[in-house]
């Protein structure tokens, strides 16, 4: 847990200083990109296509129109004459709108006929005759696209004139003509890129959801969870990353592994010398009279229980924990009767302590019956035994330490009370860390709460400080009732 | 009382003897677990304490080999292990009863006491506490030498509560004893009427009956007043 906090804080406290950039967000702008880049050549290819074949159509007619002026002046020797009937006029003068305009000259700048004055054609000195010259230009500020057409006319080489027919056109209808085939090819274009967009989105949605689940995965692991990730259908570049870590998992467990085992072993090989110790000091004291080598000899032997007790307790602590209490196997068990068959037993040292210790039957006599919880019955029952040793411990001679069992909703409670002088509100949660003791005095070790807590905890519980009034605490174990 | 001790911690060993002598036992001590399986099937014992981490045989085939040949003899088991190790399940089962180290003597003692005690239960004996002389086999109690007249539910709660001495008798063993019969007569009110009539007949026997709140009783010697 404090590792997850640790990870989202540093997580958190890099994020300022360096982006951390979405792998999704990454390959979204990367594939769409190029389709945005797509969209744009083909909207500007199909404009110009468009273009180029609305120009050639107008073109085409332009210069047909040119042609069809160009017949109706006809040379009679040195002379022109020109047939153009008024129909002919309102044919080509038919659409105003449209802005059609002709002209027919004589080079240089001669006007024979036409509608309106256009200028000469951008052509070199000698045009090439008889075929039509298409450019664009414009009639008073109307930009227009313009077919020229030079004839020559005349008998003789010598008297040889050039005649200039121009027609020309505004382009607005070919301009309206192109943006409609632009908007014809686009809109269609851009729905696709849409669908594109929203597939590939999905895709590589599709395609990361395997690498959220192991960040899930590994989020919501315990710190001490050390078994292999398990990652279901993963692709393959996953599966070796899943498979690295899973290596590093297994080497720390190992490790993990190594030194329980070895503060297990060495609790055990403490315990024959310190009994030697613990005999040896007692066979002294008995054979001693000398008053002050047996207040001496009487530390030692304190010392010597403390420290027996202080490896009974690390080696509980080494057994609370998951790897080695998983071990320990399950059951389903009557932790009232649990209560009550260690209570019983703890009677003869409570009572040696002077401390009455006893059941709370009114608790009983409210609830009766069994009150099953799952879980390692031997582990629950060394957590009941701390917290009952602790309350004789402290509460001292002359005091009474209540045991209550009772269930509460979905859980079964197990108070401890005691009447001794308790611990100062403030230093509640404290009590449950590992080696800290409320006073400096006394025979405990600082790990009696921090097993218990271990303990109960492991089996999906809590466990809470209370001060009673006017004097003493209650220690409240809750664990989940056992499903019937 | 002959005792065999199996310890191979020599300081263990032997401040374990020199206490075992102080309290009244003849103790041979064994080094390893071949000399305690030799002296065991050879000689006679009344009482054996066994390590389980005895070099050469390990104590847990020592016990089981003793135990094809004398099967009566009461065994104490010296351990290392705790009672959350697994391995304590198993010797639960074969040894009458086990101690982890490190213990208090006097522990070590009352449970020895009590296993000899079950291993020859003392029918026809006067079982003493305190001032009362207790006699099984002759249905006789007295105190100080005055006889008391017991009814047959206070002659076994009574026998009850001497048979678990410093230990609670649950009101659920005292039931038992009567019959087992969970009718009106065992409910508990009746068994408080009981206890309160035996405390009376104890007065003055040096012992005491104690109220466990929620429990039990428990057969307790009064301490003497620090005159006598």
């Amino acid at each position: 847990m404090n590792l997850h906090i640790a990870r989202q804080s540093l997580l958190g406290a890099l994020h300022p200083f360096t982006r951390i950039r979405s792998l999704h967000r990454q390959l979204l702008l990367w594939l769409l990109l190029p389709q945005l880049v797509l969209w744009l050549a083909a909207a500007a290819v199909s404009y110009a296509t468009a273009a180029r074949y609305a120009n050639k159509a107008i073109d085409a007619s332009l210069s047909q129109a040119a042609r069809s002026l160009a017949r109706q002046v006809k040379p009679i020797g040195n002379g022109l004459f020109i047939d153009f009937p008024r129909a002919a006029q309102d044919i080509i003068e038919a659409d105003r709108d449209e802005g059609v305009f002709y002209m027919v000259s004589t080079p240089p700048g001669k006007y024979i006929l036409g509608n309106r004055k256009l200028d000469d054609p951008p052509l070199p000195k000698d045009p090439p005759l008889g075929t039509p010259h298409l450019y664009n230009s414009t009639v008073e500020k109307m930009p227009v696209r313009v077919a020229a057409l030079y004839l020559a006319y005349g008998d003789d080489a010598a008297n040889k004139q050039t005649l200039l027919v121009q027609i020309a056109r505004g382009r607005t209808q070919r301009d309206e003509l192109a943006s409609e085939i632009l908007r014809d090819t686009a809109l269609p274009l851009s729905g696709l890129i849409l669908l594109m967009s929203m597939i590939v989105w999905a895709g590589i949605r599709a395609g990361l959801a395997p690498l959220a689940r192991l960040r899930a995965a590994v989020e919501e692991r315990e710190p001490h969870d050390l078994a292999p990730l398990q990652i279901e259908a993963a692709p393959a570049e996953l599966r070796s990353l899943v498979g690295a870590l899973n290596g590093l998992l297994t080497a720390v467990q190992g490790n993990v592994a190594t030194q329980r085992r070895f503060i297990s072993d060495a609790a055990h090989q403490l315990r024959t010398p310190l009994a030697g110790l613990k005999s040896q000091t007692e066979l002294a004291l008995a054979e001693n009279a000398d008053p002050a080598l047996r207040a001496r000899l009487e530390r030692v032997h304190e010392s010597a229980t403390r420290s027996a007790h202080l490896v009974a307790q690390l080696l509980t602590l080494a057994r609370a924990e998951p790897e080695s209490a998983a071990a320990l196997g399950r059951s389903r068990f009557d932790l009232r009767k649990l209560a009550h068959d260690l209570s019983a037993e703890m009677v003869p040292r409570a009572l040696k302590a002077g401390v009455d210790l006893g059941i709370d039957e009114s608790a009983e006599e409210a609830s009766p019956g069994e009150l099953f919880v799952e879980g390692n019955a031997l582990l629950v029952r060394e957590a009941l035994a701390n917290v009952i040793d602790n309350a004789i411990r402290y509460s001292g001679s002359g005091h009474e330490v209540t045991v209550r069992t009772r269930p509460d909703g979905g859980r079964v409670v197990v108070e401890v009370d005691d009447t001794g002088p308790g611990i100062p509100g403030d230093l509640h949660e404290r009590a449950f860390e590992r080696f800290f003791r409320v006073s400096p005095s006394g025979s405990g070790c600082g790990l009696g709460l921090a097993i218990v807590k271990e303990i109960v905890e492991r089996h999906a519980g809590s466990v809470t400080l209370e001060s009673l009034s006017p004097h003493g605490l209650r220690i409240r174990m809750e664990l989940p009732l056992a499903q019937r | 009382m002959k005792l065999l001790l199996a310890e191979d911690d020599a300081i263990l060993a032997d401040a374990l003897s020199a206490q075992l002598r102080q309290v009244g036992f003849e103790v041979e001590a064994a080094p390893n677990g071949a000399v305690a399986e030799y002296l065991l099937l050879k000689q006679h014992y009344d009482i054996a304490i066994l390590d389980l981490g005895l070099p050469l045989v390990d104590g847990l085939t020592v016990l089981k080999r003793v135990q094809m040949v004398k099967p009566a003899l009461p065994v104490l088991v010296l351990t290392a292990l705790d009672g959350l190790d697994h391995r304590v399940a198993g010797l639960n089962a074969g040894a009458d009863d086990y101690l982890t180290k490190p213990f208090d003597f006097p522990e070590l003692e009352a449970r020895l006491r009590a296993l000899l005690r079950r291993a020859r239960p003392l029918p026809a004996d006067a079982l003493e506490m305190g001032r009362l002389v207790f006699e099984r086999e002759a249905h006789r109690a007295s105190i100080g030498g005055e006889p008391i007249e017991l009814s047959p539910r206070e002659w076994m709660l009574l026998d009850l509560l001497l048979g678990q001495r410093d230990k609670v008798v649950t009101k659920e063993q005292i039931a038992q004893s009567w019959g087992a019969d969970r009718s009106e007569a065992s409910g508990p009110s009746s068994i408080e009427v009981y206890v309160h009539r035996v405390r009376r007949k104890l007065e003055h026997s040096g012992l005491s009956i104690r109220t466990v709140r929620g429990l039990g009783y428990l057969l307790e010697a009064q301490t003497p007043p620090p005159s006598s």
